[in-house]
């Protein structure tokens, strides 16, 4: 299972393609077992990257490389080198809190915080900046507005977040991530609890945010994957099976495996 | 066509699909052979029948069409599959033109029995031999997802276009020779042309198998053998 | 008798027998309250709560006896669930993993389980002797040892309820560790902890063995904390088992009251609890 991947940059449409993220011959271990073997793979700037294969593929594991999330848990390790804008973000000398704030998450099932929806959001500009009310004020304005919830909460921001819909926390959720302003946001089968009014809307919210930020979406639903995303990333045990242009993965996959997978022909 | 989904009531949809279009295939391919026999033993029973059946291949047409659609909306099929559904709904169009083609073919055979007999209808079955081959080929080529078939019955439609440019010509010098015979000779050169559209709808078939098989559609120009474009004939013994 | 007849009168029978069984239970509860309502209802008065314990045959009230259980109480909740948060947190957030974590955990639970005789000797031996004397502070200490283990269980339990979902949620944000605990994982488990920590002083406002090796008691007034101190446990245990008339008739009073407390506080408890489970 050898993938090439352009890694250097690709013209489309008369677009020049910026890698935003460059994962080299990534490999990850939890303890003694391998997960990850050998990724190489670009994720582009401003682009949506959809990461697709079968339960326990990796897909999710990668993700949680990007952003070290995976060092909460002891025995995990990664090994080979993720570079953001050209730095390692692997090194250990690399600020994970700092990483993180660049590198926002949102999770598959929403997890606002127990606290008003004002404060979701305030949380984690608090951590890094000193604003003052009127500055915060407008900071969270900003993200609820960008994350599409403004209109619906702006005349309850002060009650609990967890009163919400699914549909409305997620959006919270992605709210609470952008109000930090990161460059690359991380999503972990954002819609999976949702219901399709609800992942349309967080679709839409995608498409989006995309003029802003590079996306990397991780779904079990081939069509989402084919709905949102311009690169798709095909994995199966472990391995990058195929990565290319979104249309063309779903068209006219280059590998048997892929298009047995999307296909629904998997044994 | 290639199956194995893990829901398999998706394999038999797309089974019956296949199914579907073989038989709106044979079913062309047959009334091209009536119409043509229509014309070469001047049966015009026989060529009402075609006429009749046509109304069959429409009725076909709907069903693949509706399929598709449905297909489209409740399995919401990816690479192979999503050309394998696209595909049908064309080749089903396709096949509907060869039908009318067909009609065609036994509506002027009619004419033409109220005419005298003129000579090239000879080459009338050679040519329809020729097609009928092909349409047949390319159901193969279908039904075995063969694009290498596919591509070998596109390449052969050549053959067709040639017989049709030469029956062009002697057509031409026929007419000039004894004008009596124009009205059959018309109808015949309809016949003739309705005929070698039938074979570049089969080539259009085949382009469509070749998409599904291989994903891309083929970037080469067809060769073509048809120049009656540009045909000009002159009388023999010309009046100078 | 067909199949479905019978099992619907087998189901019958254990339906009678466990609700016969719930009521014996239940009814030597009603008893005691009853008991504690009709004996110590007729005693309760306003002198109760102003006039201090009397020797034999004179009026008189609880109130020192009242004041010191509330203020060795305080003192023990001060210092035991600070100690008991924080080696929960270990537990629940940082040690999760460790080994330390299994030995903590298992003492903990002996300690959760040991009889308050001696935990109250304990503190007899290290404090009362060295002291030479009986104080409130070591009635508090004593007090305080059994407040840590329930405090530190239970908020073991609560952080362990916070999904982990909220924990990563706020680590993707760039939040360091100690802030993820502070700002969410303590938020999420407050009405938990705080659950922990009520039950806690409904289990130590009625301890008597180790408060009878501590603090002793005390007939007169005082705040001092280095000196002998009344309670009402102590109280109880001593004028119930008198001769005296007027002190048993105190000793009803007393045990009233502290039923009441550690009722009002199991209620406050229990809807806490519940207040954050619907959430």
């Amino acid at each position: 299972m050898n993938v090439q991947v352009a890694d250097t940059a690709l013209e489309t449409e008369g677009e020049k393609l910026r890698t935003k993220v460059s994962i080299k011959k990534l490999a990850f271990y939890y303890g003694e077992t391998r997960a990850l073997k050998d990724i190489d793979l670009p994720l582009y700037d401003r682009k949506v990257t959809a990461f697709i294969g079968p339960s326990g593929c990796g897909k999710s594991t990668l993700l949680r490389v990007l952003n070290r999330i995976y060092e909460m848990y002891p025995n995990q390790r990664a090994e080979g080198r993720v570079m953001l804008d050209g730095v390692n973000i692997l090194d250990p000398k690399q600020d994970v809190n700092l990483l993180r704030a660049k590198i926002g998450m949102v999770f598959q099932k929403p997890t606002p915080f127990p606290m008003s929806i004002y404060e979701n959001i305030a949380f984690g500009i608090r951590l890094y900046e000193r604003l003052s009310k009127d500055e915060m004020d407008q900071r969270v304005e900003d993200a609820l507005q960008r994350a599409a919830l403004w209109k619906e909460v702006k005349d309850k921001l002060h009650t609990s977040g967890l009163g919400l819909s699914g549909g409305q926390q997620q959006r919270l959720c992605i709210a609470r991530t952008i109000a930090v302003r990161p460059d690359v946001i991380l999503l972990d089968e954002p819609c999976s609890a949702l219901d399709p009014i609800s992942t349309a809307k967080i679709e839409e919210l995608i498409d989006e945010l995309k003029s802003d930020y590079t996306i990397v979406i991780v779904t079990h639903n081939m069509q989402q994957a084919a709905r949102t995303s311009d690169y798709t990333a095909f994995m199966y045990l472990g391995e990058l099976v195929e990565f290319g242009e979104t249309r063309t993965i779903f068209t006219h996959p280059a590998k048997q495996q892929t298009q047995d997978y999307i296909t629904g022909r998997f044994g | 066509m290639p199956t194995q989904h893990i829901v398999q009531s998706f394999d038999d949809e797309l089974r019956r699909l296949a199914t579907l279009i073989v038989q709106m295939g044979g079913l062309a391919e047959q009334q091209l052979a009536s119409a043509v026999e229509a014309v070469v033993r001047r049966d015009s029973d026989l060529a009402t029948e075609v006429v009749q059946n046509d109304a069959k291949l429409d009725t076909m047409r709907t069903q693949i069409d509706d399929l598709a659609i449905e297909l489209l909306a409740r399995r919401q099929p990816l690479a192979n599959d999503l050309r394998t559904v696209v595909s049908a709904l064309r080749i089903s169009s396709e096949i509907e033109r060869i039908g009318d083609y067909a009609k065609n073919v036994a509506k002027r055979s009619i004419a033409l029995n109220q005419a005298p007999l003129v000579k090239p209808v000879h080459a009338i079955p050679r040519m329809a031999a020729l097609v009928q081959a092909l349409i047949k080929d390319t159901l193969d080529a279908y039904i075995t997802a063969d694009a290498a078939k596919a591509d070998a019955v596109w390449a052969r439609d050549e053959e067709v276009d040639e017989l049709y440019t030469s029956l062009f010509r002697e057509l031409l010098t026929y007419m000039m020779e004894d004008p009596r015979s124009i009205t059959a000779c018309t109808h015949l050169l309809f016949i003739a042309k309705n005929i070698e559209r039938i074979g570049d709808h089969a080539t259009n078939i085949a382009e469509l198998i070749h998409y599904t098989v291989k994903g891309e559609m083929k970037k080469e120009e067809r060769p073509k053998g048809d120049d009656t474009a540009y045909a000009v004939v002159t009388a023999p013994g010309g009046r100078q | 008798m067909d199949l479905y007849a019978r099992r619907r009168f087998r189901s019958n029978m254990v339906v009678i027998l466990s609700v016969a069984a719930a009521l014996l239970g239940l009814s030597w509860l009603v008893m005691i309250l009853g008991t504690l309502f009709f004996e110590g209802l007729g005693g309760l008065n306003l002198a109760v709560f102003a006039e201090m314990t009397p020797p034999p045959g004179q009026d008189g009230g609880l109130r020192n006896a009242i004041v010191g259980t509330l203020l060795m109480t305080s003192i023990a909740v001060v210092i035991g669930t600070p100690i008991g948060i924080l080696a929960g947190t270990y537990l629940a957030e940082y040690g999760r993993h460790a080994k330390l974590s299994m030995v903590v955990r298992f003492i903990n639970d002996v300690l959760l389980s040991a009889p308050s005789i001696v935990i109250g000797l304990f503190v007899y031996e290290v404090m009362v002797i060295h002291m030479g004397h009986f104080s409130a502070w070591a009635g508090a200490v004593a007090l305080a040892i059994i407040v840590i283990p329930v405090v530190l269980r239970t908020t073991e339990d609560m952080l362990n309820l916070v999904p982990n979902g909220l924990r990563e949620a706020a680590t993707a944000l760039g939040a360091p560790r100690y802030f993820v605990i502070r700002k969410v994982a303590y938020k999420a488990a407050r009405n938990g902890i705080l659950t922990g920590i009520l039950l806690a002083v409904a289990r130590i406002s009625g301890e008597t063995a180790p408060l009878l090796f501590t603090a002793l008691n005390n007939q007169f007034w005082s705040l001092d904390l280095n000196a002998p101190m009344a309670n009402l446990p102590v109280v109880i245990f001593q004028f119930a088992l008198s001769p005296y008339e007027d002190w048993r008739r105190l000793a009803w009073v007393g045990a009233l009251l502290i039923t009441v407390a550690i009722l009002a506080l199991n209620i406050i408890a229990r809807l806490l609890a519940g207040r954050s489970r619907t959430k």
